[in-house]
């Protein structure tokens, strides 16, 4: 442990005990450091995660009734474990879960750690080499306004990506409905809200609009995101548009329809093509090929192809094209090793499995 | 392993509630009938293979008993008994079973004895309310995009989707669809006030949603919004009682909110009178607690209290210190809205076609008053 601490000191971790309050989305950062999203206590850490496990031939995780065993590991009842989110360690290729126990003065953030034999175990919490990024927004902490005042503002975490030395974050404010990603430099240095970007969307060639941004997913050596909104359409921006300080216009190129909301999305390789999965709490699994994407103009009239035909791929022109997977249930997914896609679904019971797919049957 | 170990395996158990260095435990009595020189003897490996505690839900799964992972933690010798010592706290009212097998064996080829404990309930007298709700208006507007609930104590996370509904005022019919998915739950840093959006898709013009499924809300039909009891505060507890408030529904509201068109009451310098601002329309009630405030003639913020008056119709401002002649601003934070999302630089759904909509510049607005000498 001591040697690990020793060894991340240049990316700012120290060691100690962070005091994280929740546990919410998960990213992996550089030499193996994760990137825990609490948004209770408003703050995102970077935590030595102590696995220098180095990944077997075999890296496929699959374990049923993973909440049934979470649980049980956890010496609580099913209903009593949330999990939020999963992530693959980029070496060890070990399963990581970000997971609640209960709630109230009751809850226990956790993160747990599965292995290719599907073992669980959990990362320690306390006495870890950490560091820290306060989500708040810097500037209300000067603010003479707000002296005699409780602070009220949250941001809410819903996703995050390490991309290129920035840790890119979405959230959701619970006063102002705005669209802001923000890019916290890493290691952390206190700087969050220079590099915070608003960015507008336009839908059907007409009405402009800002939303909370949901999940997104860098692709294209992370020269791009593919974004899904709390409302639906799923938006393309590229990175090198990013200016500080500007407003930035990402395209539409699909929606994904009423009452259905994005829940992850992630990328692979198949062949020499790239694409992406959208999973939606609705819908179907979404597969979009990025080729496609830049082809894709921005949609100009409703795109009501989905909500039509949810069983058929849709016809290319409208929106741009997809093919529906039939894996049911999908919550959550990661990257498990170039090869393999590792996804969360869960079952019409409401059962919880994780589950290991080659790219070739994707 | 000696023969005399093997003796002392599992009969009769008993299984008790402790501490131990200020955490609960588990005692295992009955254990340690073994000579004190031989109370080091079991390592940890040796007790973990001879004891696993299972909670009941998972032993009575139905699952193999030796495939379902033990509770996390770790058996260690104290004195004279055996302790579990669980890495994470136990759980107010859940059952824990403990599973002795032979120490001779270790494995699974004889069938363990089991042993079942609960851990007591906790006292759960209701004390919560719901204490407002807002926006604090009689009549709020089809596209209006959220509420804010608030508590009268912290509450528990996860609960939303189910205990809160809204309802048709006139059928009792219930309103499908309102919100967006709560997860995750927006709250206050208290976890006292917690905000719900109404689903923006159904609100965007143009958006599938919007034109499928409509306004979540109907013009012209009022509604209630309903707090069940079955809420947890952050003890666990139900609520005292239900909350609930009635709306009545008017039009949409489509344009930026627009500070030359509010009333303002301007104090005499040399006075501490408040600065009352009427607004053309009212205001999101979170959002009106920090985003308007006042320059005075020297360009500096001005000290003094900020409140919403009622209905969110209005802002007033109490200066800590007497105004003084001269000309001051109150400065429209750009990041105000109304109830349905629109600020002083754009409307929340821009209908790039109108001229009308077109953002304005993305500063904070400033509307100039002079203070004068009665």
């Amino acid at each position: 442990m001591v040697d690990q601490a020793t060894a991340l000191e240049h990316l700012g971790l120290a060691v100690g005990s962070p005091g994280i309050k929740s546990v919410g989305p998960l990213a992996f950062g550089p030499e193996g450091v994760l990137f825990v999203g609490d948004n209770v206590g408003a703050a995102i850490y970077a935590i030595d995660v102590g696995d220098s496990a180095a990944g077997g031939a075999s890296t496929a995780i699959d374990l049923d009734n993973l909440d049934s065993s979470l649980a049980a590991y956890l010496g609580c009842s099913r209903e009593d474990v949330e999990i939020r989110d999963l992530t693959v360690h980029p070496h060890s290729r070990n399963a990581y879960l970000s997971v609640m126990r209960g709630s109230g003065d009751a809850a226990v953030p956790v993160i747990a750690r599965i292995d290719a034999s599907g073992a669980i175990s959990d990362v320690a919490l306390e006495d870890i080499a950490f560091s820290r990024s306060d989500i708040e927004d810097a500037a209300d902490e000067d603010d003479p306004r707000e002296v005699t005042r409780v602070k009220l503002r949250t941001v809410t975490v819903t996703d995050m990506s390490y991309v290129d030395g920035l840790l890119v974050v979405a959230g959701t404010s619970n006063e102002e409905f705005s669209s802001t990603l923000r890019r916290i430099p890493f290691p952390f240095t206190g700087e969050t809200n220079a590099n915070s970007l608003e960015i507008f969307h336009v839908s059907h060639g007409r009405y402009e609009t800002a939303a909370p941004i949901r999940a997104f997913v860098p692709y294209q050596g992370n020269n791009s995101i593919l974004a899904s909104y709390t409302c639906t359409p799923v938006v393309q921006f590229s990175v090198s548009e990013f200016r500080p300080g500007e407003l930035a216009h990402g395209k539409t190129v699909a929606e994904l329809g009423a009452h259905n909301r994005p829940l992850d999305l992630v990328s692979f390789e198949q062949g020499d093509e790239e694409y992406l999965l959208v999973a939606n709490d609705r819908h179907p699994l979404i597969k979009i090929a990025c080729v496609d994407i830049e082809q894709q103009g921005s949609l100009t009239v409703p795109d009501e192809s989905l909500d039509n035909s949810p069983a058929d791929p849709v016809t290319p022109g409208v929106g741009v094209p997809r093919q529906l997977l039939p894996h049911e249930g999908v919550r959550r997914m990661a990257n498990l090793d170039g090869d393999n896609v590792l996804m969360l679904q869960q079952d019409p019971e409401g059962n919880i499995h994780l589950r290991t797919y080659g790219v070739g049957d994707l | 392993m000696t023969q005399g170990r093997r003796e002392q395996t599992s009969v009769g158990l008993t299984l008790a509630w402790c501490e131990l260095d200020g955490r609960a435990a588990l005692k295992i009595g009955g254990w340690a009938r073994i000579e004190p020189g031989d109370l080091e003897g079991p390592d940890a490996g040796e007790l973990s293979r001879q004891f696993a505690l299972l909670t009941t839900e998972a032993l009575e799964s139905g699952r193999d008993v030796n495939s379902v992972p033990s509770v996390a933690g770790r058996f260690e010798v104290s004195g004279d008994a055996l302790y579990f010592i669980p890495r994470f706290p136990f759980v107010a009212a859940a059952s824990y079973s403990l599973v002795a097998r032979q120490a001779s064996t270790g494995g699974a080829d004889e069938a363990p004895e089991i042993f079942h404990i609960r851990r007591p309930a906790e006292e759960a007298e209701p004390t919560a309310f719901v204490a407002a709700i807002y926006p604090d208006v009689a009549t709020v507007p089809v596209n209006l995009l959220k509420f804010y609930v608030e508590f009268s104590e912290p509450m528990s996370e996860g609960r939303a989707q189910r205990a809160i509904r809204v309802c048709r005022d006139d059928t009792g019919e219930p309103l499908e669809g309102v919100f967006v998915p709560m997860d995750p739950e927006l709250w206050d840093p208290g976890r006292r006030r917690m905000t719900l959006l109404l689903d923006p898709a159904r609100i965007k013009h143009g958006l599938v949603p919007n034109m499928e499924a409509g306004y979540p809300l109907i013009e012209g039909v009022p509604f209630r919004l309903f707090i069940d009891p079955a809420f947890r505060d952050a003890k666990g507890r139900p609520l005292r009682a239900s909350g609930e408030r009635r709306y009545e529904v008017g039009p949409d509201v489509r344009e930026r909110i627009d500070p030359r068109k509010w009333r303002l009451t301007v104090p005499a310098a040399g006075s501490v009178d408040s600065l009352m601002a009427e607004f053309e329309r009212p205001l999101d009630y979170a959002l009106l607690q920090r985003c308007l405030w006042v320059n005075g003639p020297d360009g500096e913020t001005v000290t003094g209290h900020g409140k919403s008056g009622s209905g969110e119709g209005c802002w007033s401002f109490t200066p800590a210190e007497p105004w003084v002649e001269g000309p001051y601003q109150l400065v429209v934070d750009r990041r105000l809205e109304d109830m349905a999302g629109n600020s002083p630089v754009r409307v929340f759904d821009r209908d790039m076609t109108q001229p009308d909509d077109g953002p304005t510049p993305t500063d904070n607005v400033v509307v100039d008053f002079l203070c004068e000498r009665a």
